[in-house]
């Protein structure tokens, strides 16, 4: 069986030659919860785009065995749903229910299907009686899982979340690390808050200046002051802070 | 940040939410057409031609306040252009009202009569969208055969115009934090534009990344959506109420005014 997602020496540049990412070489167990981390400007967010197929560097990507190319692309984007850092950028359709159905008409579902998909994804994030709600009438807690909603909807075997608790007050924050526990997709996860990154993934991968500074289970990594303090990170309380 | 939405009264239900909004929307437009069409030299029958607006803001439980509100708010361009009658047109006019009659200018009747239409023209419209969802409008408009490029560009609007607001008050909110005495106009003005800039470019980032959340979601240039839209008993009831409003007015109550 292919892995969730395999990526082999990607590297890229932003247009103004920046380097983003440097040799990245990553492979992703189908189920496993994975967290990025690493400081601001470390390339978490890049390598959720490049995933994606949104940027494309040197090097291979291939999302459950299947390599990112122009042809693949649709078939890739049904298998892995991105949910973008900033929950106003994500639901952008006037009202919540056409903002859930608006992949699953995109993969060319009957509306029937549809709506029991909208229902379904709804109902996972704690949403089911907001469907009518436009986007600016919901609170900042339930604009976030609003968003993963929009992605549970497609049904698909990965998600990658980009910053999924910033902002977040803990009650709400609490909520999201409950709802990501319940997912049985794999989940690709970047953060910057470690309390958040301890509680939701059980592998964690840390990243500094584009490069793979550190890969392994969430509690080895983590609990590695030095580690962590050398690349402007901290211990979460889970594991010692 | 907390807006006042115009729509605000559009997530209640009432018997006048639950119409159908392409019927709304024809009603008010017709409506706003035959309003504007009455003659200058009588406001006295726009107060009739209220009461319809009036009607529908009352069913809808939308408060009068509300409605009174919002008109004063978009009310300046139009005070400018109809206080300016009286000075162009001061052909002398007998207006009468029931039993009173007093000697004015047509000048002043047409000024009454522009701010009269505008009330309640703006009244009707405030009835529309305060009982309409704006998502049942689009649905609504679309089906009657608008562009779908407009509306997917209405679409947008409606869901990034408060985003933008928030940020211009984020903006101005920055500069009065470190603007400590008046700067002059060039300066003022380069500052504003810098602004404006600022704005314009996040605005871009925006629209790149919503490029992406569209994308990411199968997006192929084609825009799908589930239509819920179903013309109802009530709204050919409504419809019918309407007509019979408008021509009752037409044929008996505006011969008896003049």
């Amino acid at each position: 069986m292919s892995k969730a997602i395999e990526i082999e020496n990607l590297s890229y540049k932003y247009p103004d030659g920046t380097v983003a990412l440097s040799n990245i070489t990553l492979s992703v167990e189908h189920g496993q919860a994975l967290a990025l981390i690493g400081p601001n400007g470390a390339g978490k967010s890049t390598l959720l785009l490049a995933m994606a197929g949104f940027i494309k560097g040197s090097g291979k990507v291939l999302i459950d065995g299947l390599q990112i190319n122009r042809k693949n692309l649709k078939k890739i984007r049904t298998s892995l749903g991105s949910c973008l850092e900033d929950p106003d950028d994500q639901l952008f359709m006037p009202i919540l229910f056409d903002d859930v159905a608006f992949g699953p008409l995109n993969m060319g579902l009957e509306a029937e299907q549809v709506k029991a998909r909208v229902a379904d994804a709804l109902k996972t994030v704690g949403l089911a009686n907001m469907a009518d709600k436009a986007p600016h009438h919901l609170s900042a807690g339930q604009k976030r899982a609003a968003a993963i909603a929009t992605i549970l909807s497609m049904s698909p075997k990965i998600i990658t979340l980009d910053e999924p608790d910033g902002s977040l007050d803990p009650r709400n924050r609490n909520n999201i690390i409950k709802l990501l526990a319940d997912l049985p997709q794999t989940l690709i996860i970047t953060t910057s808050n470690m309390d958040f990154a301890a509680a939701v993934a059980d592998r964690v991968v840390l990243l500094d200046n584009g490069r793979i500074i550190a890969d392994g289970p969430a509690e080895k990594i983590m609990s590695d002051s030095k580690l962590m303090t050398d690349h402007g990170l901290e211990v979460p309380a889970k594991f010692g802070k | 940040m907390h807006h006042a939405h115009i729509d605000k009264f559009a997530y209640q239900d009432s018997c006048v939410h639950r119409l159908d909004s392409r019927v709304k929307f024809i009603i008010v437009l017709i409506f706003t057409a035959v309003v504007i069409s009455l003659p200058v030299t009588s406001p006295s029958i726009l107060a009739c031609y209220a009461v319809g607006p009036f009607t529908f803001l009352v069913l809808g439980r939308i408060p009068i306040r509300f409605a009174l509100k919002h008109i004063l708010a978009v009310s300046p361009f139009v005070l400018v252009l109809a206080l300016s009658c009286p000075l162009y047109d001061k052909t002398p006019f007998t207006a009468a009202f029931g039993p009173f009659t007093w000697q004015t200018s047509t000048g002043w009747m047409r000024c009454f009569t522009i701010l009269g239409k505008f009330i309640v023209t703006m009244l009707a419209l405030i009835a529309l969208v305060s009982t309409t969802r704006f998502n049942d409008l689009l649905t609504g408009l679309q089906r009657l055969g608008l562009p779908k490029l407009l509306i997917i560009q209405l679409g947008f609007l409606y869901r990034y115009i408060f985003i933008l607001i928030d940020r211009a008050h984020h903006i101005l909110r920055a500069r009065a934090g470190r603007k400590l005495k008046n700067l002059g106009a060039k300066v003022e003005m380069k500052t504003a534009a810098a602004m404006l800039g600022s704005l314009f470019v996040r605005s871009i980032d925006t629209a790149e990344h919503i490029n992406i959340a569209m994308q990411a979601r199968g997006f192929d240039r084609k825009w799908r959506t589930i239509s819920k839209l179903q013309i109802r008993s009530s709204d050919l009831l409504f419809a019918v109420t309407a007509a019979s409003f408008l021509l009752g007015l037409h044929f008996f109550v505006r011969p008896i005014l003049h």
